[in-house]
């Protein structure tokens, strides 16, 4: 708490509030023009990274194709890849200042339209295969680090740090092939080998469709909890082995308390915080989706439509996808820090 | 808080956990009910899947370039001619055509009484109108301009006749409107209105109105393409009443939808997937013949058109004798062995073996075929000696060091560059392979900084174009500018050649010059075909029949396929399970396996909860 400030407002929430309430002010306009900042130069290093690529979108499109000079010429016109790079740069700055993403000569497509109908899947995949991740995660890894050393905690690091440094798209194919080929020891196709709705099925909220693209999830889900719930089980883990030993759960002993309640209501919202930052960095990263694993399954979400803008290079719908998903990270990064704020009074009083 | 607190909590734990169990099962049970009832309600039409080739962006036929995309197109506009098994034109919309004594009118009959699927008539007009537009528009000239470069008019007298007027005699004329390589023919009526907006134009305004043997009905951007069978279609109606294509951006998921029943049809497997299939008695695998090559381009001296040097390649390359040494130096029946698994043919001649009539082989006289001892002799002979280190010398004390560029996105390469270089090795020649991607490497060749660089080219059924990017007309200007030049090979009765082969309407002759014209490619060792990579592919013979067009060849490969004919032709097999039946199977394992998981699960919580319960009172 600052001394230095006059205690303003005191009748609506006693006398220590005002100058918190102010300095909260004052923090959330800093971690505001902080992320303003990081905005901007991710502007700037987006155009610039994509910029430098040594590519020729025109080439790549018409590979295979007799295509004539003066169609590749009047193809470079229509992009706009015939402007001079500041010339690009001042356009591209412009357009995303003012919501406009550019034009996917890929998909011939607004970049935002493709974006916006890209969003649903992904946040489907990565929003249901990072719960689950942090629930089981937090669930193995809060059991673990209360006994360390017994069976479940050895078992539990054992098997999530093996499936952490599993290669994401190695293990995809592993599942894919075991329960999606019908190939693998008489066992039959179980699950679909990819996409995300099967042809034919009505669409919007009929149960079917709702049932058959849960069908669809399992594998690609199922893929990244295996690689993502390792960090939870680390990290939750760790934290309550460092509050074990703090004489607070002695206390909560003493008034007769259950081992598991002890755990359950002191010691694990202590031991909650670290975790609160990685959600939340996978929450930003969540957007992007999963390249590899979306890949794999032909889940048609941002982080395949990522990997097929680069195969051209389609280098508008990179730099929107770029924008989109820095600006994802940085938000959330933002949302962390004001959480960190309500839950821990410590970073109240820095 | 209170004492009573924490056993209470417990068991409503332990409660919600059978809660959960419980609701698990459930929706174990509701997902494979649904599924069964989707199926079931299903009004079971014949669906014919297959893999989509590539991606599908859009199906606008001015602006498509992707195969997946241009498969469908051929199914759903019409074109003057198709290609029969054998790749020679026969007749479509057109029912003849005649030709000027002067070889620069063609004359076209339309077939009569055609109507779009929306009703409205089909004529020579909206044929007329197609090729106008792509003449003088350029945004629709995007895709199939090069092909109407030389029309000088394009009109419809009436509704059954066309005439299409060159400027140049045009040998390849009926290969220019044909299905999937060639331009579809759109319905004026529904297209003029999108004229001023074609270049965002994605035409999905389904069912898309247009005339062939399917109706575009359906598509989800890189999901699946649907069409329904034109029961009236003129050639006859598809056997199947619909048709989907689903794209999977790995060939392994692909290759698992084809064995777990959700494909009835793959192609471009790899040679471990291909052999994988092989043994599975439901599953056929066939190859069929290439459409392209993969070579290396040794840099013979990039030059621009007025003849000035341009980049940094080794000047050595220049040589003949290094270049026919380096072709002697490569044991190119060994990289289809290795490279290929044998599912190849040698590299040779310029056009691929997919195209017979115009496949050409060397004569034994003229052929260099892997000979390492020749072609150190040919070296010495022509004054390289071999220098300490083990690599030559020119004679001017240049040692015979050259870069080989290849794809880093592309297997193949990778694997034949280690080839190329220990052979290389043999004769005293040393290779740096830089790895690069795509465009860097293309922008390399472009600038002439290159000295070896894997290539690969495929081609439709007609070769003018191939042809071309080896004439001296695509190398650049001065400015390095308005190149197209695959690797500044520049011959100039080679150029004769390709402008006489443009005019010859007589099919073999005209595969005759261009039988010669090869030849001087050949000799001229610019391209080193290492291989013709056969297309390795897979067919559900319990679900389709008749997928396959063209007999098997002497050497066990099929002919070309194209989505077209297969399509159009095929037919679901004798007491092959209809989508239902196959959506009802997979769906009675989902639940068969799942509710199989979620017993495991329950059992090993059972018995943790049990141990847990006896061991309570130690942990309190």
């Amino acid at each position: 708490m600052s001394v230095g400030l006059p205690l303003e407002a005191p009748t609506v929430s006693g006398p220590e509030e005002g100058p918190e309430r102010s300095d909260f002010w004052v923090y959330l306009a800093r971690k505001i023009g902080a992320a303003i900042v990081s905005f901007v130069m991710l502007l700037v290093v987006g155009f610039v990274i994509f910029s430098l690529m040594p590519s020729d979108p025109v080439s790549a499109l018409t590979r295979g194709r007799p295509t004539s000079d003066a169609q590749m010429n009047h193809l470079r016109q229509q992009l706009g890849l015939d402007h001079p790079l500041w010339e690009r740069f001042l356009t591209f700055v412009g357009h995303t200042l003012t919501g406009d993403l550019g034009y996917s000569y890929e998909y011939h497509q607004p970049v935002s339209t493709l974006i916006a109908d890209r969003l649903w899947p992904t946040l489907l995949l990565m929003g249901t295969s990072t719960l689950i991740s942090i629930w089981l995660g937090m669930w193995l890894g809060i059991r673990a680090g209360w006994r360390p050393g017994s069976a479940l905690d050895r078992g539990a690091s054992a098997v999530s740090l093996a499936l952490w440094s599993v290669p994401t798209f190695w293990l995809g194919l592993i599942l894919l092939v075991v329960f999606g080929s019908g190939s693998v020891g008489g066992m039959p196709a179980i699950f679909p080998a990819g996409g995300m709705q099967t042809h034919g099925t009505a669409g919007g909220l009929a149960p079917s469709h709702i049932t058959d693209v849960a069908w669809h999830l399992v594998l690609p889900c199922l893929t990244l909890v295996a690689v993502i719930f390792a960090q939870y089980v680390t990290i939750m883990r760790s934290s309550i082995i460092d509050e074990r030993g703090n004489p607070y759960l002695l206390t909560a002993r003493a008034k007769g308390l259950r081992d598991e309640v002890v755990r359950r209501k002191h010691a694990v919202p202590n031991a909650l915080l670290p975790s609160v930052t990685v959600i939340f960095l996978q929450i930003g990263g969540m957007i992007g989706g999963a390249i590899t694993v979306e890949v794999v399954y032909s889940w048609p979400g941002l982080g395949y439509l990522t990997f097929t803008a680069l195969r051209i290079p389609d280098l508008q719908l990179l730099e929107g996808t770029f924008i989109v998903f820095s600006a994802a990270v940085i938000v959330c990064n933002l949302i962390a820090d004001l959480l960190y704020r309500a839950l821990d009074p410590r970073v109240r009083r820095q | 808080m209170t004492l009573n607190e924490g056993p209470t909590r417990g068991l409503r734990r332990r409660r919600s956990v059978a809660a959960l169990a419980a609701a698990a099962l459930a929706a174990a049970a509701m997902m494979a009910g649904q599924l069964a009832g989707t199926s079931a309600q299903a009004a079971d039409p014949t669906t014919l899947t297959v893999q989509a080739d590539t991606q599908m962006t859009t199906f606008n036929p001015f602006l498509s370039y992707y195969d997946g995309e241009l498969n469908i197109l051929g199914a759903i506009y019409p074109t003057l001619t198709m290609l029969d098994d054998t790749g020679t034109p026969e007749k479509y919309l057109a029912d003849s055509w005649t030709t000027s004594s002067d070889q620069l009118t063609w004359t076209f009959k339309i077939h009569p009484g055609l109507k779009w699927s929306d009703g409205e008539p089909l004529t020579a007009a909206d044929a007329a109108w197609t090729f106008n537009l792509i003449m003088h528009n350029a945004t629709a000239a995007t895709s199939n301009g090069s092909l109407v470069a030389n029309f000088k008019s394009v009109t419809a007298p009436d509704a059954t006749t066309l005439v299409i007027k060159t400027k140049q005699p045009q040998a390849n004329m009926l290969y220019l409107s044909v299905p999937v390589s060639g331009i579809p023919i759109v319905p004026e009526h529904i297209w003029k209105s999108h004229v001023s907006g074609l270049k965002n134009y994605r035409n999905m305004d389904f069912p898309v109105v247009g005339y062939g043997p399917f109706v575009l009905t359906g598509f989800k951007t890189n999901q699946f393409a649907e069409m329904t069978a034109n029961k009236d279609f003129f050639l006859g109606a598809p056997h199947y009443d619909k048709v989907v294509t689903n794209y999977y951006s790995n060939s392994d998921a692909a290759a698992a939808a084809l064995t777990s029943g959700e494909l009835d049809q793959i192609g471009g497997l790899t040679p471990a997937q291909f052999n994988a299939m092989s043994s599975k008695s439901n599953v056929m695998t066939y190859q069929t013949q290439s459409s392209g090559w993969t070579a290396i381009e040794i840099n013979p001296g990039a030059k621009t058109r007025t003849g000035k040097p341009l980049g940094t390649g080794n000047p050595i390359l220049s040589d003949i004798r290094v270049r026919q040494a380096i072709a002697l130096g490569v044991n190119r029946p060994e990289l289809v062995k290795k490279v290929l698994d044998g599912n190849g043919i040698v590299g040779a001649g310029y056009l691929p073996p997919g195209y017979p009539q115009f496949f050409w082989k060397p004569s034994p006289s003229q052929s260099l075929d892997y000979d390492p001892a020749r072609a150190k002799q040919l070296l010495d002979q022509a004054g390289y000696k071999m220098g300490s280190n083990g690599v030559r010398v020119a004679p001017d004390g240049k040692p015979l060091e050259f870069r080989l560029g290849i794809h880093s996105d592309d297997a193949t390469d990778a694997a034949i560059a280690p080839y190329l270089k220990e052979w290389m090795t043999a004769i005293g020649i040393k290779l740096t392979v830089n790895a690069m991607s795509f465009d860097q490497l293309n922008n390399d060749l472009a600038k002439g900084d290159w000295d070896i660089l894997m290539d690969g080219w495929s081609t439709g059924p007609d070769p003018t174009y191939l042809l071309s990017i080896q004439t001296c007309g695509t190398l650049p200007e001065d400015n390095g500018s308005n190149g197209n030049t695959d690797a500044f090979f520049c011959n100039k009765k080679y150029d004769r050649l390709y402008a006489q082969q443009q005019t010859q309407f007589d099919a073999q002759a005209r595969a005759a010059t261009i039988a010669k014209m090869q030849s001087i490619l050949y000799a001229g060792n610019a391209d080193l075909i290492l291989f013709y990579k056969n297309g390795l592919d897979a067919l559900r013979t319990d679900q389709v029949s008749d997928y396959l067009q063209g007999a098997k060849q002497s050497d066990g490969f099929y002919p070309l396929q194209h989505g077209f004919a297969s399509w159009w032709k095929a037919q679901p097999a004798a007491g092959a399970a209809s989508a239902s039946e196959k959506a009802s199977e997979q769906s009675s394992n989902a639940f068969k396996w799942i509710g199989l998981g979620v017993l495991v699960v329950l059992v090993i919580g059972g018995v943790v909860v049990l141990l847990r319960r006896r061991t309570a009172a130690e942990r309190e």
